[in-house]
């Protein structure tokens, strides 16, 4: 079924239908542990995109060559590649946010997300589906981390992107840069984004009972 | 004639989900009152805010959700009224508003409501007020016996920090501390009306204060210190006896009780946490589904003995 | 026993409005006998529309064991043998007679002068010629009771005087007024079983019928008067057995299973008449209360319609909003005042709107008030989630069938949930269940 589909909707289909934090609830690790403020869920968002469309592409062009015993290795090894590709260029060019993702960096080599879509979609599709895939899901993953990131920096220190929004007098709620605070927001924007979503998916139907 | 048809019993206890929250509302109102003797009218003005600011938080999201309203059965405004006796009377207003609506909203509603809610309303919101805004939610402050509104008083450390004050002081509520908590002697006189009511039964209280105490003396704490100042008493008869949280079954409410002991003396001691009354309560409501689920009940009427 | 409520506390009275009424005999213009009294298969009538039937004679023949035969409560002139509504459910054969005021008794056979005369062995056929189930309101044919299954036996016989129900003072009154037939029915059921011991088990809120029942057991071998803690349901079988001997009766078991027969003082009192004076069951007391002008305890004839004993009480005081067969805890409603007073009816209680209307189901606050009161042990909040989803199998694992339907939870519970007649459904589904699945 997913061959059928084109190219942008491959794509849309990552960062909406099946949006990796809201619909499939993965890689809820690094959303609730770096979204303390908008430019660590940026940050971590695009390092992960980069991985994740890397990866895809390699694995892709693989796929008809790793054994399927151990593909699980050999995916985890190309990950590993472009992760590391990902934390030298951090660390050569934006150390502030390489020093604030700290141990996260590595970490997303084992992010379900990536693993997840290099064993449903990457191993199984062409090579260019697979990049827009990975496009999809890493810009959906970006959006809906920093979101996330933008509530708690917004509430939990009164700033946006390190801008001090909510003025001086502002008492920070704290709570929400830490980790309580992290699942707090993460589990109402979840809600939110689900009513959202359902809504849409109703008169999507609705739509399409009336032409039927 | 039309007569009606429905199923027996056709009589019923007076009390009511209504009633029951109330009474405890009753049995607040001398903790309240000392508090405001205390602390002065900023004490009543956190506890009107408190109240107020629950039940319009539950009016606006029962509405905004098509549900029905429950303002009526007064748990919100009880969940108010017990989050503003928790507050320090130094801590701004809008954050006793905040807590209200956390407890409410987050707490209690979006679990489900009334009935639902896995941790005590109340408690929860003092717990996240305390990491959001730590220093208001722990300058107690020196009782004032001033009827201003604005309580210019000194802040200072409790007995628990090692501030010394002779158990009398204590027990009438000569002490820093939180609005609700600091006259052991108010806090009694609602214990003993809510078990004049049956609104509680003695158990939990009693074996919470119990199983700190014995824990207490066996790690040589000054158990009389530890029981008479702190949240201990005023958590133990509104907070862990709040039905929702704790074990429904005696048994198991035994073991939360205990449970409940141990984790406060265990966090005074161990943690940097000069109290722990709240995050020993709140662990066992965590607890409580587990206990209800392994803790059997009554036995079966003609299982297993003959 | 364990659990229990106080569910006459307060101000509502109840009782009061009847306890000092004595027992008037009311005989009806008319009857409705239907041939399904008890517990068992329907009797087989044997007379017709426009026969003549004295008082006392039988008209319906019982079909087996486990069924008892009718007799006519008035003399006069058989009306109509027809099918008829009379409660919620199936229409059932009844047989209406027309009072002739004469009560002409049909000729009646006693075993013996007193207890001591009777031949044991006769007591039992006797008793079912009589046509006696249990009068405290399950109406189990009680010769099927007294007929000890093989390879068990009966060392005691409770007689159960402790009347839990709200409003009901019939067997208050009987004790009260006539604790010879009682005792005589005690003696009785224990000779023909060959019991030692026979016990009176009384609540102890009725004071003068334990004083009443000690004096008339005075020198009599065997026989104890036992002054029950009040608390509802301590009438409950179950419960009662359990507060007089201390044992309880096993699971799916019988009281039988660990020898106890209990009978309702108002069966003791039938079984003397029938044994002693060959009377079959024609008459019983039943506390006509609520609002009614004039509550009463009225002896009235087995077929007398509803309205007809609320007439008898001066009317109704106030439109009633429903009427009960039985007390506030466990009655069941009738839907007109049309049906006629059966062998196990003890109470009619009319109740006002302000008084019965069934109150809005809230959320469960998990106060626990539910498992505390359960005279079972059940956990009634966890057993409405499987009955309200209709999960019978989690219901059962839960033991909804050990349920005794008293009504506690339901009584106790703030939020006001139907939880008894939710369990109430759900063992009847069970029931079903079980009777298509042979």
């Amino acid at each position: 079924m997913e061959k059928k589909q084109s190219l942008s909707g491959v794509f849309m289909n990552g960062v909406i239908t099946e949006n990796p934090t809201f619909r499939l609830v993965l890689g809820t690790c690094p959303t609730i542990a770096v979204t303390t403020n908008a430019v660590n869920g940026i940050g971590m968002g695009l390092a992960a995109t980069f991985v994740l469309v890397g990866s895809n592409l390699v694995i892709s062009l693989l796929r008809n060559f790793i054994p399927d015993k151990v593909r699980i290795p050999a995916f985890v090894v190309v990950i590993c590649t472009f992760v590391t590709m990902v934390q030298m260029l951090l660390q050569a060019y934006v150390p502030v946010l390489y020093e604030s993702l700290g141990l996260f960096i590595p970490l997303i080599v084992v992010n379900c997300i990536i693993l997840a879509r290099a064993e449903a979609f990457a191993s199984k599709n062409a090579p260019l589906a697979s990049v827009m895939d990975g496009l999809g899901m890493g810009l959906g993953f970006t959006a809906a981390i920093t979101i996330i990131g933008c509530i708690r920096e917004l509430f939990g220190s009164g700033s946006l992107f390190g801008l001090n929004i909510m003025g001086a007098g502002y008492q920070p709620m704290l709570i929400l840069v830490l980790a309580p605070g992290g699942f707090i927001v993460f589990g109402m924007v979840l809600g939110i984004a689900n009513i959202i979503m359902k809504r849409a998916d109703a008169k999507k139907a609705a739509k399409e009972g009336a032409q039927a | 004639m039309g007569l009606h048809i429905s199923n027996a019993p056709f009589i019923y206890n007076k009390d009511t989900t209504r009633s029951l929250m109330l009474d405890v509302i009753l049995a607040l109102l001398p903790t309240t009152l000392a508090g405001i003797f205390f602390f002065g009218l900023g004490a009543l003005l956190h506890v009107l805010v408190g109240t107020a600011s629950a039940m319009l938080a539950e009016y606006a999201y029962q509405k905004l959700t098509h549900k029905p309203v429950r303002i009526r059965d007064c748990s919100a405004a009880l969940t108010g009224m017990l989050l503003a006796l928790n507050m320090p009377v130094s801590a701004p207003l809008w954050v006793t508003l905040i807590g209200s609506a956390v407890a409410i909203v987050l707490v209690k509603e979006l679990f489900g409501g009334i009935g639902d809610n896995f941790m005590n309303p109340a408690l929860t919101a003092r717990a996240i007020l305390m990491a959001s805004w730590p220093v208001a939610m722990t300058a107690y402050t020196q009782p004032v016996f001033s009827l201003g509104l604005q309580a210019d008083a000194v802040s200072s450390a409790t007995v628990l920090h090692g501030l010394s004050a002779t158990p009398l002081q204590m027990f009438l509520g000569f002490i820093p501390g939180t609005i609700g908590e600091v006259s052991k002697a108010a806090i009694l006189i609602g214990f003993l009306y809510l078990l004049l009511k049956g609104v509680i039964t003695w158990h939990i209280p009693v074996i919470y204060v119990g199983s700190y105490a014995l824990l207490a003396l066996a790690l040589g704490n000054n158990v009389l210190n530890g029981v008479l100042s702190g949240g201990m008493l005023f958590g133990a008869v509104f907070m862990a006896t709040d039905y929702v949280t704790n074990p429904m079954t005696r048994r198991g409410q035994v073991i939360f009780a205990v449970g409940c002991g141990v984790f406060t003396c265990l966090i005074r001691n161990f943690s940097s946490y000069p109290e722990g009354v709240t995050f020993a309560i709140l662990l066992m409501n965590i607890a409580t589904p587990l206990i209800d689920k392994y803790v059997k009940g009554a036995r079966v009427y003609g299982k297993g003995k003959k | 026993m364990r659990g229990g409520v106080h569910p006459l506390d307060g101000a509502r009275g109840g009782k009061t409005s009847t306890s000092s009424s004595p027992i008037r005999p009311y005989v009806a213009k008319s009857v409705q006998i239907p041939m399904c009294q008890a517990i068992g298969a329907p009797s087989v009538p044997i007379v017709q529309a426009g026969d003549q039937v004295k008082l006392g004679q039988k008209i319906g023949e019982a079909a087996g064991f486990m069924s008892l035969p009718a007799h006519a409560s008035v003399s006069g002139r058989v009306v109509s043998v027809e099918q008829r509504m009379l409660m919620l459910g199936n229409p059932i054969l009844t047989v209406t007679i027309e009072n002739d005021g004469r009560d002409d008794w049909a000729e009646l056979t006693p075993l013996g002068k007193d207890v001591e005369s009777v031949n044991a062995a006769s007591i039992i056929p006797a008793i079912k010629e009589a046509g006696i189930c249990g009068m405290g309101g399950a109406t189990f044919p009680t010769h099927v009771k007294l007929t000890i299954p093989e390879g068990k036996s009966c060392d005691s016989i409770i007689v159960n005087g402790a009347e839990c129900e709200t409003h009901v003072t019939a067997d208050h009154r009987l004790m009260l007024e006539e604790p010879a037939r009682i005792v005589n029915g005690l003696r009785l059921a224990m000779k023909a079983l060959g019991v030692k011991y026979g016990i009176i088990g009384i609540e102890d809120n009725k004071k003068d019928a334990i004083e009443t029942m000690k004096a008339a057991i005075a020198g009599i071998e065997g026989l104890h008067v036992m002054p029950l803690y009040t608390k509802y349901p301590q009438g409950g079988e179950r419960q009662l057995i359990h507060a007089v001997t201390g044992y309880e009766v096993p699971v799916h078991g019988l009281p039988i299973d660990i020898g106890v027969v209990v009978l309702n003082v108002g069966t003791a009192a039938a079984i003397a008449d029938a044994v002693l004076l060959g009377k079959p069951l024609i008459e019983r007391v039943t506390t006509v209360t609520g609002c009614v002008k004039e509550p009463a305890n009225l002896r009235l004839r087995i077929g007398t319609s509803a309205s007809e004993a609320v007439e008898a009480c001066g009317g109704y005081k106030e439109e009633p909003y429903t009427l009960l067969m039985g007390g506030a805890m466990t009655g069941i409603c009738m839907p007109d005042d049309k049906p006629p007073i059966g062998k196990g009816t003890n109470c009619l209680l009319a109740l006002t709107e302000a008084e019965s209307k069934t109150p809005a189901e809230q959320p469960c606050i998990r106060c626990g008030r539910c498992v505390d009161v359960c005279p079972a042990g059940l956990k009634p909040f966890l057993l409405k989630h499987f009955c309200d989803k209709g999960d019978l199998a989690g219901a059962q694992a839960n033991d909804v069938t050990e349920c005794i339907v008293c009504g506690c939870c339901s009584y106790i519970c703030p939020a006001r949930l139907a939880l008894t007649a939710s369990f109430k459904n759900t063992k009847d589904a069970i029931a079903r269940q079980a009777r298509r699945a042979k």
